[in-house]
């Protein structure tokens, strides 16, 4: 009896110590993601890793939907972009102060992925992917209207001035690369935490259950829309942040932050960087990122886009991070189905 | 417990039901349907379980009409099914998928389903790398979830030997027998349902031919002509 209380206090305590060891290292890493780069890289470098933080932060929306609920979506640019046209209209034309411009751009985004996810989510994987393609190029094709051009600008996109703060933070800060590169990462680092949480929670247990064999959770007595409406609603939360961000740091909204172009590239950056998880998808937006950059130094963008995506899928068809794991374990430094 | 009412389903402009009326008795028994191929048992068990809307007519269920309720509705009111081609979650281990279902109906009885369903060394492996056998008895388990009041089965035992379909009739008679639950199964083994099942109903070419218990059946000579022949 004394040796199980002993043992059971012994397992609580070292359970406790583990996971107190977890969050410590977890806290340094995120410091030092936010910190030590803002040392050792430039300004440019600074601004490269900071899009391609905000593209795997898309791409993270992306390959939950998709790793979860076996569901390509098509259309996260919509919201990336009606993110940065929103919360821009709100102080322009509304004459709502950033944070009420924010809070409001928020809140109709959420109504709105609701809205569409009510529609969709209940069809086929192959419909959901048309249906949010069709939705997005509509979006970004009314932005361009010549009867809300005083709204939207046209083609021509808004420039955004945002004064005082955001949220209790200076505007001036999300120009700023070094201060923008700290506030990406935390946000980044934290919504890939929350979305590794979710995919292990109740929530993602169901949503992989329903991809599986969606007829079997009818007849357990699951209620299979509402788990992927939720799935769905969240994914688009992410993508909102993103478009958010990505406004405060460039300062202005463009008819492409809407286009087709952004949701391809964050399908590709997913696929790069694998989808089965959160790392995977933010260090394919950061590939994606810098190899862009380096592809366009040489005037060759798209060309050498098509091949580095064709020989990443062959080399990589798990992803950099899911091809990374398969051969740590075949090398035994992982258990297997670790 | 259960009752159909001039139960009729089509596909397109073939009518799979017509006019079936059933009564099930939700005293423990067991109830066997039976009939030649295309007579309509796996249509009739949809129409009844929700995955089929029926053309016309009418299902109750415990008194009340639930012909428009959805299936996750209808399971959460005790009606389980089971399938013809097991459906079970492949790339969940057994425990979790049981887990999973009982968590969500609210049942703490799952060690019995377990031991009853004989899948205690089978907990941990992914369900889609085990024998087809004890996949089917995990399906019958997912169904068995939550003290269901009402069991449908379609074909237990496809893909099973003639003793391991025996051995699943018999878990099942013995369940219904113990619990004071009603099960429906339709069943090609003829031999099975004679020998385990209280009562039987033949169908053919998708319109009730007769019911009756096994040895009225036997006897019947519509049933005889219709489908079981002169082996029977």
């Amino acid at each position: 009896m004394t040796d199980d209380l002993r043992a059971s206090t012994t397992a609580t305590f070292g359970s406790l110590s583990q996971r107190s060891l977890a969050i410590a290292v977890g806290l340094i890493g995120l410091c030092a993601g936010a910190i030590v780069p803002t040392y050792l890289a430039s300004d440019f470098v600074l601004r490269l890793g900071s899009e391609g933080l905000l593209l795997g932060l898309l791409a993270l929306s992306v390959a939950f939907l998709m790793n979860q609920a076996g569901l390509v979506a098509l259309g996260a640019a919509s919201i990336y972009g009606g993110a940065g046209y929103l919360f821009a209209i709100g102080m322009s034309d509304w004459g709502l102060s950033p944070t009420a411009a924010l809070c409001v751009a928020f809140l109709i985004l959420l109504v709105y992925a609701a809205m569409l996810g009510a529609l969709i989510v209940r069809t086929n994987p192959l419909a959901f992917m048309m249906l949010t393609l069709a939705a997005g190029e509509m979006i970004s094709h009314a932005v361009l209207l010549e009867g809300l051009r005083d709204y939207t600008g046209g083609a021509d996109g808004l420039v955004v001035r945002v004064n005082g703060s955001v949220l209790g933070i200076d505007a001036l800060r999300f120009a700023d690369p070094v201060q923008f590169w700290c506030i990406a990462w935390i946000v980044t680092v934290l919504i890939g935490l929350a979305f590794w949480a979710i995919g292990r929670s109740r929530l993602g247990v169901v949503l992989r259950a329903i991809r599986g064999n969606e007829e079997r959770m009818r007849f357990s007595g699951f209620n299979t829309f509402l788990p992927r409406l939720i799935g769905y609603v969240l994914v688009n939360v992410a993508a909102a942040i993103a478009g958010f961000l990505h406004v405060l740091n460039a300062g202005f909204v463009s008819p492409e932050s809407l286009g087709l172009f952004v949701s391809t590239n964050t399908l590709v950056a997913a696929l790069i960087g694998g989808i089965s998880g959160s790392l995977g998808p933010i260090l394919g937006g950061l590939i994606f990122s810098f190899a862009q950059d380096e592809f366009g130094a040489r005037g060759l963008t798209q060309l050498l886009t098509g091949v580095a995506i064709v020989l990443f899928i062959v080399v990589f068809p798990r992803g950099v991070v899911g091809g990374l794991s398969s051969l740590s374990k075949r090398l035994g430094w992982r258990r297997e189905g670790a | 417990m259960l009752a159909t009412e001039k139960l009729s389903v089509s596909y397109g402009s073939v009518r799979a039901l017509t006019d079936v009326d059933l009564e099930i008795s939700g005293d423990g028994l067991l109830h066997g349907i039976i009939g030649p191929n295309g007579a309509g048992k796996s249509t009739l068990l949809d129409a009844i379980c929700g995955r089929r809307r029926p053309t016309s007519g009418r299902v109750r269920y415990c008194g009340e009409d639930i012909t428009r309720r959805s299936i996750s509705w209808r399971r959460r009111q005790g009606m389980a099914r089971s399938f013809q081609r097991t459906s079970i979650f492949q790339d969940l281990t057994v425990r979790e998928q049981l887990q999973l279902v009982a968590q969500h109906l609210g049942d703490e009885g799952l060690d019995d389903v377990i031991e009853t369903m004989d899948l205690g060394g089978y907990l941990d492996q992914k369900a889609g790398r085990i024998a087809y056998g004890v996949q089917r008895r995990v399906d019958v388990a997912l169904a068995l979830i939550g003290r269901p009041r009402l069991l449908l089965m379609d074909e237990p035992g496809a893909g099973l030997s003639a003793t391991e379909t025996l051995r699943l009739f018999q878990h099942v008679r013995d369940l219904v027998r113990e619990r004071r639950i009603a099960a429906v199964v339709v069943e090609h083994d003829v031999d099975a349902v004679f020998a385990c099942c209280d009562m039987v109903t033949v169908l053919d070419l998708g319109r009730h031919l007769s019911t009756g218990a096994p040895e009225a059946i036997r006897a019947d000579q519509r049933v005889i002509s219709a489908y079981l022949g002169t082996a029977a």
